[in-house]
């Protein structure tokens, strides 16, 4: 597909575990095994490319669970077209995703 | 809860963030910090610290294309000696942190830390660079001899902080071989001591070439001069200058027997 953006498979790996539903990096990193140096750079640059968009979640919900606001991410329709790409281009990723996503408590 | 290490670690970390980035950026972390110490202890938490960095050069590289000594600016000597006084006392905060070795055995982090400078001087550093100076003539046009001196002290101010720097990582190799003598920490910031020391100090070096020996400000305008090919009959060298009109900079493209360091010429001395 013309002007689609091309991921390497680190950024395809994220992707899914976005798409999968991690919406905050600590839980993309859980699911991939990918250190912080990597996700949060990443989430970065997917999110620069439109793939992804971050929002702060409600200070006021994190009150009253006495925790910190965390910010999320959510793929965009760009995203989403992307990630069905990828999932063509990585077959095994979506398996891996599903796989690490069935062993999570 | 997040440890003394840990948010340190984020600040400095920050302050590789563009400003208009850096209070939501630290919000996130300082976030994500929280519940990872939740989910993964403090040890893994302060690992995931880490990972600030790359996250924070990612957005530096990506934000700006200003060259790091213009965010830096170290052009004067004062802030040259105030920014590494900033770091040398982050060193001795950071290093009084640390708590102290148990006392028993005793092992000899001053000999350990006097071993790193001695290779650092003696056998590191000449290899890796030039140790000249450079090239000064003395003629009429010379500065004061406390101009000069200004100059010395300049340089062994600037050594001297840098050495200071080594203050935490000297300390935290101390308290870690007492408390693990096989500690793969204390080695690893051993051999990043042995290896950054000679950088730090070839930087000196360099920087103090940079520098007018008058007014001891960074030299500015680089312009090439000559050309390889009349390199036995003309200049062939980069010329920097004094903007306060003290002088100027010939720092030779190819070392020769002739012109083999840069030599300065004092403004209407030649």
């Amino acid at each position: 597909m013309p002007g689609q953006a091309k991921l390497s498979h680190t950024a395809a790996m994220i992707l899914h575990a976005i798409g999968a539903g991690c919406v905050y990096g600590l839980s993309v990193m859980e699911m991939t095994g990918l250190p912080s140096g990597t996700v949060y750079p990443a989430l970065r640059r997917l999110e620069r490319d439109g793939l992804i968009r971050s929002q702060w979640e409600r200070q006021s919900i994190a009150d009253a669970e006495q925790r910190p606001a965390r910010k999320y991410y959510k793929l965009t329709r760009s995203g989403q077209t992307t990630l069905e790409a990828s999932q063509k281009r990585y077959p095994l990723l979506a398996k891996l995703i599903g796989a690490s996503k069935g062993e999570r408590p | 809860m997040i440890t003394f290490l840990q948010h340190a670690l984020l600040r400095w970390a920050a302050l590789l963030v563009p400003d208009r980035e850096r209070a939501e950026w630290l919000a996130e972390w300082r976030s994500e910090l929280w519940y990872a110490g939740q989910a993964r202890g403090t040890a893994r938490a302060t690992a995931f610290c880490l990972g600030a960095y790359q996250d924070a050069f990612w957005l530096r590289r990506n934000a700006s294309r200003r060259p790091i000594r213009e965010i830096v600016n170290l052009n004067s000597p004062a802030r040259c000696l105030g920014f590494l006084m900033v770091l040398a006392a982050a060193s001795l905060v950071v290093g009084y942190q640390i708590p102290n070795p148990p006392p028993i055995p005793a092992r000899p982090s001053g000999d350990l830390f006097l071993g790193i400078v001695i290779l650092a001087f003696v056998v590191l550093l000449p290899i890796s660079s030039s140790v000249s100076l450079g090239d000064y003539h003395a003629n009429r046009h010379m500065p004061s001899r406390s101009t000069r001196l200004r100059r010395w002290v300049f340089l062994a101010l600037k050594i001297a902080l840098i050495l200071l720097m080594t203050y935490a990582p000297m300390r935290y190799v101390a308290y870690a071989m007492n408390a693990d003598p096989h500690s793969n920490s204390a080695g690893l910031i051993i051999q990043l001591l042995v290896w950054g020391m000679p950088f730090a100090l070839r930087w000196s070096l360099a920087d103090q070439r940079q520098r007018c020996p008058v007014c001891l400000r960074m030299l500015a305008n680089p312009v090439r001069v000559g050309e390889p090919a009349g390199y036995f009959l003309e200049w062939n060298c980069t010329e920097l200058m004094c903007l306060r009109g003290h002088g100027m900079l010939y720092v030779p493209e190819c070392h020769t027997s002739w012109f083999d360091t840069p030599r300065w010429f004092y403004m209407e001395s030649y």
